[in-house]
């Protein structure tokens, strides 16, 4: 029980409470930019969950089993190299640019592979693809993952399930965000903005009161907390 | 730990990546590889990129796609007109008709003063929100003057004059936005065999006396163009130019007596202006330099609670 309740509290957190968009402000371009009609903008969501649990299983994997301090990997090709010697390697100077690298190269990679077997998919949703690729949310995911695997006490580093819940939850999250966003801007083209206000200025203060109101999910996962750990 | 300890794992875990993703990457180029039709890529570089939708499709890319593969008719693209048609063309091999490129035109030339039966209006200022209401002025098939077409208008080319929408056909591109957001259908996309066109300017349908009543020029169908002129023909009570007989080169002149005959001011030629009028305007005297009028957008902004 207390592990599936952690896993909703991760995952609850990760959409409601800590709101990639509405909370930390992570991935604003495809926000704003991909969320005038409601179609567009539930593609755009679904682009953004997908490639974040790929993102998190890719850097899950890297980071514990080649980047965090005495990972398992490098430490078993160190010792092989040279034997007997008394060495903690530890490779996280190279987190960023192994997420960055590694990501952008496998969403390419399934890119080609949709187009290739799966066009209808691809038309719908292949075209947000390399838009997305390592934005901000996507590397927020994967740094977060980095603090819980490399930075956390041994009986509290994160697995795999873990790492992935954040990441699927944290899309789902974005796909919510984003819808409210795009039917809210729909309902907006036929409203009266003053012209000083119209485009990117009444949709900035739009995305600020639909942060304000997220803000009362703030206290939720204590009470949760309470109730699924008892 | 070591520096150097650092410096060779890091590399080479770098150096392993970086072959290993190569691999993978050019392995699945191959594997993965989609043939496109180079014909449609061709097509996509002929097509202007405007993605304005005046075709029929949702962009550039679509339209060149169905050109290429379902044999769709090689004039469609009205921003590139008929060079990019004829390059189409040649691109398919396929003979292209002369064409010309068509352009707005709209059928109402009532300016505020020339309507009646005006009601004042507080509502939402679109057309398609005060068409939905009878009664904002006498004329139910004029320009409301709202300026919806001119919000459409991705290329400056339509403005509001004194309460009807005028288009500019120096930008005009012919895309028909503003035809397709017209909520009462008064713009329409017609053939431009000459740059200096003669249209009818109304499309109210009423008989003369229902006309007279709520418009100062509308057409009161009184057919006297039709008797004097084959090029035009009675719609209902509406008389219409047959711009299949339109030919340009006698153009100026021959239209003369119907213009005369017109009793109404129905009948306007609408483009760039001739070399007849702008010598008629040489004598005008034109101020040297206009300055500019400030104003705040405040000013225009109409509040309300």
């Amino acid at each position: 029980m207390e592990y599936i309740g952690e896993l909703i509290l991760i995952a609850v957190s990760a959409a409601l409470i800590n709101n990639f968009v509405l909370h930390y402000f992570l991935g604003i371009c495809p926000f704003i930019g991909v969320s005038r009609k409601l179609d567009m903008a539930f593609g755009m969501g679904c682009a953004v969950t997908f490639v974040l649990a790929i993102a998190s299983f890719l850097s899950w994997t890297f980071t514990y089993f080649i980047l965090r301090p005495g990972a398992p990997l490098t430490t078993w090709i160190w010792q092989a190299a040279s034997p007997g010697t008394e060495v903690v390697p530890d490779l996280s100077i190279l987190n960023y640019l192994v997420y960055i690298f590694v990501i952008a190269s496998s969403v390419q990679f399934v890119e080609m592979y949709v187009r290739k077997f799966y066009p209808a998919l691809y038309k719908s949703f292949g075209v947000f693809l390399p838009l997305i690729t390592t934005n901000c949310a996507i590397l927020f995911a994967c740094l977060e993952i980095m603090k819980n695997v490399s930075g956390a006490a041994p009986a509290d580093v994160w697995g795999l399930d873990k790492s992935l819940t954040l990441a699927i939850f944290g899309g789902v999250g974005f796909t919510i965000a984003i819808m409210l966003m795009a039917g809210i801007r729909e309902e907006l083209d036929l409203c009266d903005v003053p012209k000083a206000m119209r485009g990117a200025g009444i949709t900035l203060v739009a995305a600020g009161i639909l942060a304000m109101a997220f803000l009362g999910f703030t206290g939720v996962d204590r009470s949760l907390a309470a109730l699924l750990m008892d | 730990m070591d520096l150097s300890v650092i410096a060779i794992l890091a590399a080479g875990t770098m150096a392993v990546l970086a072959v290993g993703m190569a691999l993978v990457l050019g392995w699945a180029n191959v594997a993965f590889h989609v043939e496109v039709d180079p014909r449609i890529e061709a097509a996509i570089d002929i097509l202007p990129a405007a993605n304005c939708g005046g075709c029929g499709y949702v962009g550039c890319n679509e339209y060149a796609e169905a050109v290429v593969l379902n044999g769709e008719d090689v004039t469609k693209c009205t921003v590139g007109g008929s060079a990019v048609a004829a390059d189409l063309g040649q691109l398919l091999g396929v003979e292209v008709e002369e064409t010309w490129p068509y352009r707005a035109v709209v059928h109402c030339g009532a300016t505020y003063e020339d309507r009646l039966g005006r009601m004042p209006y507080n509502g939402e200022p679109t057309c398609a929100a005060a068409n939905v209401i009878s009664g904002i002025q006498g004329c139910t098939y004029g320009c409301l003057g709202f300026g919806d077409c001119v919000t459409a208008c991705d290329y400056d080319a339509i403005h509001v004059v004194d309460g009807v929408a005028v288009v500019d056909y120096d930008k005009c591109t012919g895309c028909g936005a503003c035809a397709r957001v017209c909520p009462r259908n008064i713009i329409t996309m017609v053939p431009f065999k000459s740059e200096h066109m003669l249209v009818v300017t109304c499309c109210n349908e009423d008989k003369g006396k229902d006309v007279t009543a709520v418009c100062k020029v509308g057409c009161i169908g009184c057919s006297a163009c039709t008797r004097v002129d084959d090029r035009f023909h009675m719609e209902g009570n509406l008389a219409q130019i047959s711009y299949e007989d339109y030919d340009p080169s006698t153009l100026e002149d021959s239209f003369a007596p119907a213009l005369d005959k017109c009793p109404r001011e129905s009948l306007v030629f609408v483009g760039k202006p001739t070399e007849a009028d702008l010598a008629n305007l040489a004598d005008v005297e034109v101020p040297d330099r206009v300055e500019a009028d400030f104003k705040t957008t405040v000013d225009d902004t109409e509040w309300r609670g």
